[in-house]
C-alpha cells in the first residue's frame, strides 16, 4: 500500500518538476528543491567564462544537468492524473522513469572547467595514507537510502594526495572536471575529477 | 644546571627502591598506551588493506558490516548462500566488467578454506591495488583433472611448513574433531602465494567445483553410510556449484554503483545485499570506534594514576628529604634550586619509566607479531614507532613532568628553618 501511494507521489512529484524545469528555461538557474549543499547565494552566475588558470569557479549540482534535458519526454502524453495507485501501469511508469533518471546525460558545457563544488564523500579505494578514490554526491545518505543519485550528480574524484576521510564526510572539491564517455554500454554516465584540492566543508559566513 | 641533574640523580638513587617501583608503574602505563595505540593502527591498516578494486560485495541479505567481514576477512560465519544463477545475472548486467564468485565454511587445520575460481587470482586486489603474487608454483586450474588442487596463502605456509606437492586435507566447518574431516578426498598444494598482509595470507584456496565434490556424499549434512564417493568417481558427478556465499564484483564504470548497487538490492528472484566495501569499513569503525575510544580512555587513566603516583611517593620523600634540602639551602641554594631539583627527579623517574614502557610495547608487539598473524591475519608493525605514539610518549614525559611541578613548589614554600630546626 505505502509502495503505491509513494508510486503515485513520485510520479506526481516528477511531473511538477518537469513542468518547472520547461518554465525556468527562460531565467538562468534552475531552484534547487531541497537542500543541498553549497545552494543558496554561494552560487557564482551560471555564465562565468572559463577561469584562470588556478581558480577554480564554484558551481552548483543542478548545472551538472544539462539545460534541455527533459526526464519526461518519454511519458509525454500519458494522463498522469487518471491513474489509480494500484494501476500496474504506474509502477510500470516508475520502472521506466528510473531507467531515464540512471541514464541521465552529463552537461556537455562543464567538459574541461576548472570547478569548485561541495558534496558528500562515498569511500572507494582506501589505503593507509587515506582515500585515493571516492565519489562526491550531492546529499547526505546518498547511497545508503534509495533510490540514489542519478549518474549524472555523482563525480568519481581522484585526489591528488590520498586524505583521510570518513564515509558521508562534507567537502569542497576543486578541479578540472571531465565528462566520462557516454557510453551506454556502461551502465551511466557521469563525471571524472582529478582534484587538486579537497578541504573540508566550511559553510561561508554570509 | 649540570651540578643541580648530578645532585638529583644522586638524590634519586638513594631512594631508588620506591622510585623505581614508581618507574616500573610508569613504564606499564607507557607500555599500554603505546601498544594499544599500535594495534588500533594496525587493525585499521590491515582492514582497509584488505580489499581493494573490488566496486561491490555481493551475498546473501544480512548486515553490510557482516556481509564484509565473512566474505573479505574470514570472520564470523555466513547467514544464508546465494544461488549460481544470481551470481550468473549478476554477471551478466551491462556496467559489471568481472564477478568473482567465492564459497566458504570448510577449514583446514584452523585457517579458513575459500572456494573460487581462477579468475580470483587475476582479479582480486589488495592494499594500493596490488595484485596476488604466486611465491611457489602456480594457480590452481580449475578442470576436473586438476580438481583436487590447492593454493595456500604465505602464512599457511609458513606456519605449517608447507610447500607446493604437500597433501592437505580439508575439514567440514570448523574441523578440528576426527570424522569430520574430508579424509577420503585429499588435496595436492600446487601454489604457494606472496605475502600480503591481508586475510589471504592465512586461507586456502581451491575450486568451487572440488567444495562440491568434497560434499557430495554429505547430502544429510554427515557423511550418509553407504553413500560414499571416492575421489575419483566425484569426476563423474556434475559438479557445477549450485550456490556460492557472495560475489565480488568489478564495475566498467565506478560511478555506476548505485544503479547495480540497487539492481542487486531489487533482484526479484531472491534477497540479495550489494555492499560498497570502503563504506561497510566505515560502518565498522563506527560500532568499533566506542571500545577503540573506551580503550583509549581506560589506558590514559592509567597513566594518569601512575602519575598520581609518582606525585604521592616524591611529596612523602619530601618529609624524609627535609634535612638534605635545608642543607642544600643553607650552601647556598635557592628556592628555584629546591624547584628545580625536585622536577628533575621527577622527570628522570618519567624518562626512565617511559623508556622502559616503550621498550616493552617494542618488544611485545615483535613477539606477537607473528601469532597474532596466524591467529587473526592481521599484521602488526614492527619497528621504529608511528608519529602518534611518538606524540603519545611525549605527552606522558611531558605530564610527569608537570606532575613533578607540585612537589616541587611544596618544597619551594617551605622555610629553611623549618628542615633546620627539628621539631621531632
Amino acid at each position: 500500500m505505502i509502495r503505491t501511494v509513494l508510486t503515485a507521489a513520485t510520479l506526481t512529484l516528477a511531473a511538477l518538476l518537469a513542468q518547472a524545469q520547461a518554465q525556468a528555461q527562460a531565467p538562468q538557474g534552475v531552484p534547487v528543491p531541497g537542500p543541498v549543499l553549497g545552494g543558496g547565494k554561494a552560487s557564482a552566475p551560471a555564465k562565468a567564462p572559463a577561469a584562470r588558470p588556478g581558480t577554480f569557479r564554484e558551481i552548483r549540482w543542478d548545472e551538472l544537468v544539462p539545460k534541455d534535458w527533459d526526464p519526461m519526454k518519454e511519458l509525454k502524453g500519458l494522463d498522469l492524473g487518471n491513474l489509480s495507485d494500484a494501476d500496474p501501469r504506474a509502477t510500470e511508469m516508475l520502472k521506466q522513469l528510473r531507467k531515464v533518471w540512471d541514464n541521465a546525460p552529463a552537461n556537455p558545457a562543464l567538459d574541461g572547467q576548472a570547478v569548485r563544488i561541495p558534496g558528500y564523500v562515498v569511500p572507494l579505494e582506501e589505503t593507509a595514507d587515506g582515500l585515493k578514490e571516492f565519489l562526491l554526491v550531492p546529499y547526505f545518505g546518498a547511497c545508503i537510502h534509495s533510490p540514489p543519485p542519478p549518474a549524472n550528480q555523482i563525480i568519481h574524484v581522484l585526489p591528488q594526495n590520498a586524505t583521510k576521510m570518513r564515509s558521508m564526510d562534507p567537502v569542497w572539491i576543486s578541479g578540472t572536471l571531465v565528462r566520462e564517455k557516454v557510453d551506454s554500454y556502461m551502465g551511466a554516465a557521469g563525471y571524472r575529477m582529478q582534484a587538486q584540492r579537497v578541504e573540508p566543508y566550511v559553510e561561508r559566513p554570509r | 644546571m649540570r651540578t643541580l641533574l648530578s645532585i638529583a640523580a644522586r638524590s634519586a638513587w638513594n631512594r631508588r627502591l620506591t622510585l623505581s617501583l614508581v618507574a616500573l608503574c610508569i613504564a606499564l602505563a607507557t607500555g599500554l598506551l603505546l601498544t594499544l595505540e599500535r594495534l588500533r593502527a594496525d587493525v585499521r591498516a590491515s582492514f582497509a588493506q584488505s580489499v581493494s578494486g573490488t566496486d561491490l560485495i555481493v551475498g546473501a541479505r544480512t548486515g553490510p558490516v557482516q556481509l564484509m567481514l565473512y566474505a573479505v576477512f574470514r570472520v564470523g560465519g555466513a547467514t544464508n548462500s546465494i544461488t549460481m544463477a544470481s551470481a550468473r545475472a549478476l554477471a551478466e548486467h551491462r556496467a559489471v566488467a568481472w564477478t568473482v564468485p567465492i564459497g566458504l565454511g570448510d577449514s583446514h587445520r584452523g585457517r579458513p578454506v575459500l572456494g573460487t575460481t581462477p579468475a580470483y587470482f587475476e582479479r582480486f586486489r589488495y592494499g594500493d591495488r596490488q595484485p596476488l603474487q604466486l611465491a611457489e608454483g602456480r594457480a590452481f586450474a580449475g578442470t576436473l583433472d586438476g580438481l583436487y588442487e590447492a593454493v595456500i596463502g604465505a602464512e599457511v605456509a609458513r606456519s605449517l611448513g608447507y610447500r607446493t606437492g604437500q597433501r592437505i586435507t580439508l575439514a567440514h566447518g570448523a574441523g578440528g574433531m576426527p570424522g569430520s574431516e574430508h579424509a577420503d578426498k585429499p588435496f595436492t598444494v600446487v601454489g604457494v602465494l606472496a605475502r600480503t598482509g591481508t586475510p589471504v595470507d592465512r586461507t586456502v584456496h581451491v575450486s568451487l567445483q572440488a567444495l562440491e565434490a568434497i560434499h557430495l556424499d554429505w547430502a544429510g549434512g554427515a557423511p550418509l553410510p553407504g553413500m560414499s564417493v571416492p575421489a575419483d568417481q566425484a569426476r563423474k558427478f556434475d559438479l557445477e556449484p549450485q550456490q556460492v556465499i557472495a560475489v565480488l564484483v568489478g564495475l566498467k564504470s565506478r560511478a555506476a554503483v548505485f544503479v547495480v548497487q540497487r539492481w542487486v538490492a531489487q533482484y526479484e528472484a531472491e534477497p540479495l545485499l550489494a555492499v560498497l566495501p570502503g563504506v561497510a569499513l566505515d560502518e565498522l569503525w563506527d560500532v568499533l570506534g566506542v571500545g577503540e575510544r573506551a580503550l583509549q580512555a581506560m589506558s590514559g587513566l592509567v597513566a594518569v594514576v601512575s602519575l598520581a603516583s609518582l606525585v604521592a611517593v616524591v611529596l612523602a620523600g619530601l618529609n624524609e628529604r627535609r634535612r638534605e634540602l635545608a642543607v642544600l639551602r643553607a650552601v647556598g641554594a635557592g628556592p628555584r634550586h629546591v624547584l628545580g631539583l625536585l622536577t628533575i627527579e621527577a622527570l628522570l623517574v618519567t624518562l626512565a619509566g617511559s623508556v622502559i614502557g616503550a621498550a616493552v610495547s617494542l618488544a611485545a608487539v615483535a613477539l606477537a607479531g607473528p601469532w597474532v598473524q596466524t591467529q587473526f591475519g592481521i599484521t602488526l608493525q614492527g619497528g621504529a614507532p608511528s608519529a602518534a605514539q611518538a606524540l603519545l610518549w611525549g605527552a606522558v614525559v611531558l605530564a610527569g613532568m608537570l606532575a613533578g611541578l607540585i612537589p616541587g613548589l611544596r618544597a619551594y614554600r617551605l622555610s629553611l628553618a623549618d628542615g633546620l630546626s627539628p621539631r621531632s
